[in-house]
């Protein structure tokens, strides 16, 4: 039984002491450099000085968590860098490599064009028919290649499970950073039936992909295409795809996200996000609500960003399959209700611990996943305040 | 024969053409397997009578196609603007469907429950017109033949070597307790309209362009 909202309560403290932060955090110090450095510290100066601003950055995050037993905030102050540092990251390389954000159809027909797990719901029924992956990328070898890809995120699949989007994607942050600017929301009714959308585009965007065998999320609907490459526009056709996918961008990603303050794209447009909720069920770790001590305060519900915690999700003691693993609402429980649990192991009890080994494995995730970009989109900047150019 | 091993040859890629339009249909409709085989008939009754209209016109014109690209993005685009007006139609103004509880009833009823659609022998109409690959196909073969009975039934036994493929299809009825699914198919339904709208729309836009 749930018990009554309690309306004078608060967040309960769950912080650690200094010295025992850094004890919790010095496994993370060594993972990090061990992962972070590849084993090797650069010789180049302005190298070694992203190496330890990255690095330090991270630990310090890491510390941060372990010392005020607050997730959320740290997640995303990492997050959101690693989505705007990926950009610019990004952005630099395309510069680089072709002169421009534009993407030709000489790139396209010799398949060179990097690959992004957002396709990956699109290529599983054409590969397993047609054992050909519909997209113009390098299987191995080259900027982001398809076989990486896949890799990256079985393994992240296994250990997080959607944990990927708040963890992991390198374009989650963006929405998630708008999500945060406003205090309140200006738009607060969802109509919880749109939280179904990101199924309807995954059905969708699957059975188109098989029929036309193209990648028709990407070609069509990818908001994120706005801020990393893009077809040159050539066509009529290739106009409005455009057209389409910047209006995306700056509906889901920008305007809904800020009104909301929730991750609109994430949560209600995404299909690969829809997919990775089904490894939510094949993973270690998830989000418990006991339902012995919840308030029913509902404050998860108004903060979940994702729309993963309901009052129906709160009486069954767990979030909707779509939870991210953000922490928010661990974060906000005020009776240490919401807790990361690993799964098989009882709810009650052992709360800290719980969370300590998720932290360890999805930061270490983010950390080594992120480290590289990070440090790469860092040196862009170094590079463009400088020389006055990022390439 | 021909046909039929051509249409058994091909059919995975004819199901893979007509399944955007087939399943958004049958999941937003939440019926039972069943009632799904009876709509999948009434689907291709439509496919049928589509194949079987361009038999005669393939006879008729002793041609593989439309030569020029014009006409083809022409007919091509219009039966995807045809079928994204029934997709739309379907997903967002259709409503309202029998009684949940008329599962409980006999198969009479579901069946009677399941009365010919005009919208589903439409959509399989559509897609009977539609160029996809097979298709295209069989149209070259057919188009050498010298009869109009000779062309019915190289399109009748390709059909039905390709519809061998649907019969998985109807099965998605057995997920129909997952109630949210009718909204995820609605919705689905009405996302794959909206992308055959465009292409359409940018196929006639082109071939009268020219």
């Amino acid at each position: 039984m749930i018990k009554e909202h309690h309306p004078h309560a608060k967040t309960i403290e769950v912080r650690q002491s200094p010295g025992k932060s850094f004890l919790y955090a010095l496994p993370m110090m060594l993972l990090t450099l061990v992962m972070m450095s590849g084993g090797k510290i650069p010789a180049d100066p302005q190298r070694i000085f992203v190496f330890a601003v990255t690095y330090l950055f991270f630990n310090l995050l890491f510390f941060l968590m372990i010392h005020t037993g607050k997730t959320d905030r740290y997640r995303a102050t990492a997050f959101i860098t690693y989505a705007i540092l990926f950009i610019i990251s990004f952005i630099s390389h395309m510069f680089e490599a072709r002169g421009s954000m534009s993407l030709s159809q000489e790139k396209i027909i010799l398949c060179e064009v990097p690959f992004c797990h957002l396709v990956i719901p699109m290529t599983l029924i054409p590969a397993a028919f047609t054992k050909t992956i519909i997209f113009p990328g390098s299987i191995t070898g080259g900027f982001a290649s398809i076989a990486s890809m896949f890799t990256i995120w079985i393994g992240a699949s296994l250990s997080m499970g959607r944990g990927w989007c708040s963890w992991g994607c390198f374009f989650g942050g963006l929405d998630d950073a708008f999500s945060r600017i406003l205090k309140r929301p200006l738009l607060r009714k969802i109509d919880p039936r749109w939280t179904y959308l990101p199924w309807a585009v995954l059905l969708s965007v699957i059975l188109s992909a098989a029929a036309f065998l193209s990648p028709t999320y990407c070609t069509w609907l990818c908001p994120f295409k706005t801020v990393t490459e893009f077809e040159a526009v050539t066509s009529f056709k290739i106009l409005v795809q455009t057209i389409i996918f910047v209006s995306l961008f700056i509906a889901l990603v920008i305007v809904l996200p800020l009104l909301t303050k929730r991750r609109i794209q994430c949560s209600l447009f995404c299909p690969f996000g829809a997919m990775q909720g089904l490894t939510n069920r094949i993973n270690a770790f998830d989000v418990r609500i006991d339902p012995d001590i919840c308030i029913n305060c509902k404050r998860c519900v108004a903060a979940c960003p994702t729309l993963s915690a309901t009052e129906e999700s709160i009486r069954a003691g767990r979030p909707l399959m779509s939870c991210m693993k953000c922490g928010t609402c661990v974060d906000v429980c005020p009776n240490g209700a919401a807790s990361f649990h690993v799964r098989g192991t009882p709810v009650a009890g052992n709360r800290n611990i719980k969370r300590l080994l998720f932290l360890y494995t999805a930061f270490l995730f983010l950390a080594t996943f992120s480290g590289g970009t990070i440090q790469d989109g860092l040196l862009r900047i170094i590079r463009l305040i400088t020389t006055g150019s990022m390439i | 024969m021909r046909g039929f091993l051509l249409g058994l040859s091909s059919g995975a890629v004819c199901a893979a053409y007509c399944t955007p339009v087939l399943v958004p249909y049958l999941l937003g409709e939440g019926r039972d397997v069943l009632q799904n085989f009876s709509a999948l008939m009434q689907f291709l009754l439509g496919r049928l009578m589509g194949y079987l209209s361009f038999a005669v016109f393939a006879w008729g014109i002793h041609t593989s196609l439309p030569q020029d690209i014009t006409q083809r993005n022409l007919i091509i685009g219009s039966t995807y603007l045809i079928l994204s007006g029934l997709l739309i139609f379907y997903s967002f103004f259709k409503t309202g469907r029998a009684c949940p509880s008329a599962g409980g009833h006999g198969i009479d009823h579901r069946l009677h429950d399941s009365r010919p659609s005009l919208l589903l022998l439409a959509m399989g109409l559509a897609t009977g017109l539609n160029f996809c690959p097979p298709f295209l196909l069989a149209v070259a073969t057919a188009a050498e033949q010298t009869s109009l009975l000779q062309s019915l039934l190289f399109f009748l036994t390709f059909f039905l070597g390709t519809s061998v493929f649907l019969i998985p299809v109807p099965f998605l009825g057995l997920l129909r307790g997952f109630s949210p699914l009718h909204l995820i198919g609605k919705m689905a339904a009405g996302l794959i309209g909206a992308y055959y709208l465009f292409i359409g729309a940018t196929m006639l836009s082109g071939g009268l362009y020219r």
